[in-house]
């Protein structure tokens, strides 16, 4: 399975670019801009906040890309809907914003842990999804561990599945810290939804050390008579088609003692805009950058179809 | 004579020390003892708190419910208390929680981090149960910033506010400037929860109580991770001499700490090295059995994991550093024994 649509490059050529959207301009909304910007398949046209002054908005001016601090509202209040729409405010708000984007055909891409949408993991899922529908991205920590937990729950009798990831306080914006509940609920359907394991848990820590901690996600695993050779290789295979499109995606950890097997994650960001320690922001956003760009790719394709007609 | 609410934790911190494995017969025996002493509130719970069951902290042998129904059922007179860490357990365990008859709630975050109390603790509010904030690792922060936390923390609707010693650290004077600054920042009672890790636990208590403190952590025989906490049977007669009220019978209070040390321990907690060593090292003294289980399993040595630990500031929750941290000292030490060849 080839997951790199360009994420990292400048994605596929398509006829026409899809036109896009982004409302919430925090950390995660800054750095998808940047991916967008860069993207050949994808067109941003308006970068929605609700705080004229902030750094966020400042940021995609810089861009050069077309800014409002009217949020939502100056999204519905364009000529003609956008194609795609990226949802980095926080959970509460985006069950309204998706309520008035439903009508509109636009394909949500949602980057809260709101739980509403089709969940995405593209080294588990793939990345392609109907058009017109409701996308969700699950969490930093869905994104780092279900690659780990599908890929031992499909070789091994698991019978407990555990998330713990960290996160460092300096990237943990108000709506993380207000969407903890979120977070863990949409973590661990997510972890079920894809190991078939109904006994699961997710923590979130938030680390103010300094120098910054780098993302990190440690997967425990109640699985009797695990070999750790086979754990190991399940483990690597996973991690390398995560980092087809995630590079700083790494295994640092990888134990297997009676039967409970412990596996750690850190992700490096590879951003123009993140510091390194952000993969957490890095990992959801490269993957709601490609399910973009595959969507972009399948309407551009319907619009030569029906000039050819 | 100033009066001072005793907290009294040993239910629910004292499982760090059996690993969360109290079962429903202690939990029973020592709430009756605890509310036959008077003592004013009586908090229970998994160690890390409600909803934290968990392999990276410990599966906890009594489910949050069972615990919470065998507490209530015992306490006549003292209140009931739980703590819940944001990210580890959810206002769904909080509500399950006060159905249950919890009076007090805290919710513990680190120092620095106040901000993910907020929703939590306006959700307290509008269920009507008393919401206290603790600011864990406090070591961590400088007074001025533990004030800060500690006036946001009354923002978001804290009805009391404090500092845990998580690791053990502080000294006296230490927690008299943290409590000082605290004080001068909110019209709140403050909270203190001391650890023992180098003995000052007791005499910290009373510092915090004469700076104005006047919610005052103890656990029978100092129950709790590490070191143990403050004893309880000896800050209360302490308090008393040294003119603070706390309401509590002796005679019943030291019947409660016999009966804990007889039916909730292997054996009352003590100062050990490797305790020494976690306090020295600012880390949480939770990660005790983890550190000592896991470094014996790769032979290294227990107090270089701590200090490497400390030195990462690590905080509490972040268990799963530990594993990564014996793999890196076992490489290094394997490397330096190959240079010795």
């Amino acid at each position: 399975m080839s997951l790199a649509a360009g994420v990292t490059g400048t994605g596929p050529d398509v006829v026409e670019p899809a036109t896009v959207a982004v409302i919430g301009t925090g950390a995660i909304g800054q750095d998808l801009i940047s991916k967008i910007d860069r993207s050949r398949a994808l067109d941003c046209r308006l970068v929605a906040g609700r705080n004229p002054g902030s750094a966020g908005l400042r940021h995609a001016e810089r861009l050069g890309l077309p800014t409002t601090a009217a949020g939502i509202d100056a999204v519905l209040a364009a000529e003609r809907p956008f194609d795609i729409v990226f949802d980095a405010t926080n959970a509460a708000s985006h069950l309204e914003h998706w309520r008035l984007l439903e009508p509109l055909g636009t394909l949500v891409v949602d980057l809260t842990p709101s739980g509403v949408g089709q969940m995405v993991v593209p080294a588990v899922t793939g990345v392609r999804v109907a058009a017109g529908r409701n996308v969700n991205l699950i969490s930093c920590g869905g994104q780092a561990s279900v690659p780990v937990v599908h890929a031992l729950a499909t070789r091994f009798p698991v019978t407990y599945l555990e998330v713990v990831s960290t996160v460092a306080s300096t990237i943990a914006g108000r709506a993380t810290r207000l969407n903890l509940d979120e977070y863990v609920a949409t973590t661990e359907r997510a972890v079920t939804t894809y190991s078939g394991v109904g006994d699961v848990k997710a923590i979130l820590n938030i680390s103010p050390a300094v120098p910054p901690a780098t993302f990190r996600t440690a997967v425990h695993a109640r699985i009797p008579g695990a070999d750790a050779a086979a754990v190991r290789a399940a483990v690597d295979e996973a991690a390398a088609r995560v980092r087809t499109f995630a590079p700083g995606y790494e295994v640092t950890a990888c134990t297997v003692v009676d039967d409970r097997v412990t596996v750690a994650v850190q992700v490096l960001a590879h951003s123009d805009v993140l510091p390194r320690y952000a993969g957490n922001l890095d990992i959801i956003n490269s993957a709601a950058v490609m399910v973009a760009e595959q969507h972009a790719t399948a309407i551009g394709r319907t619009a030569r179809a029906e000039v050819a007609r | 004579m100033s009066d001072v609410v005793i907290y009294d934790p040993t239910l629910r911190d004292g499982q760090h020390a059996v690993r969360h494995q109290l079962g429903v017969d202690a939990l029973r025996r020592y709430a009756e003892a605890a509310d036959a002493a008077r003592i004013p509130v009586v908090e229970v719970g998994h160690g890390n708190g409600l909803g934290a069951s968990s392999l990276q902290v410990g599966l906890a042998a009594v489910s949050d419910e069972q615990m919470l129904s065998t507490v209530r059922e015992a306490l006549r007179h003292s209140r009931m208390g739980v703590f819940m860490l944001p990210g580890w357990g959810t206002s769904t365990d909080l509500r399950r929680a006060i159905a249950h008859g919890a009076d007090v709630v805290r919710i513990g975050v680190h120092a620095t981090e106040t901000s993910l109390a907020e929703r939590h603790l306006g959700m307290l509010r509008e269920a009507g149960a008393e919401a206290h904030c603790v600011l864990m690792m406090s070591h961590m922060a400088t007074p001025e910033q533990l004030a800060e936390h500690a006036a946001q923390a009354v923002g978001y609707g804290a009805q009391a506010v404090g500092i845990m010693d998580s690791a053990g650290w502080f000294l006296p004077p230490d927690v008299t400037a943290r409590i000082s600054a605290i004080r001068a920042a909110v019209d709140r009672p403050v909270i203190f929860h001391g650890h023992d890790n180098l003995g000052m636990a007791v005499a910290n208590s009373v510092a915090a109580a004469q700076a104005g403190a006047s919610i005052i952590d103890g656990c029978a025989r100092g129950f709790g991770a590490g070191a143990g906490n403050t004893q309880l049977e000896v800050l209360v007669p302490v308090l008393e001499r040294s003119g603070f009220t706390t309401g509590i019978d002796l005679y019943a209070l030291l019947d409660a700490a016999d009966l804990a040390e007889r039916e909730l321990m292997p054996a009352p907690p003590v100062t050990a090295s490797m305790t020494i060593v976690s306090g020295l090292a600012g880390v949480f003294s939770g990660f005790k059995h983890r550190v000592v289980e896991l470094s014996a399993r790769a032979g290294v040595d227990p107090r270089d994991v701590f200090f490497e630990l400390g030195r990462r500031q690590a905080i509490a929750g972040q268990e799963d550093l530990i594993v990564d941290v014996v793999a890196e000292l076992s490489a290094r030490d394997g490397r330096v024994a190959a240079l010795q060849k």
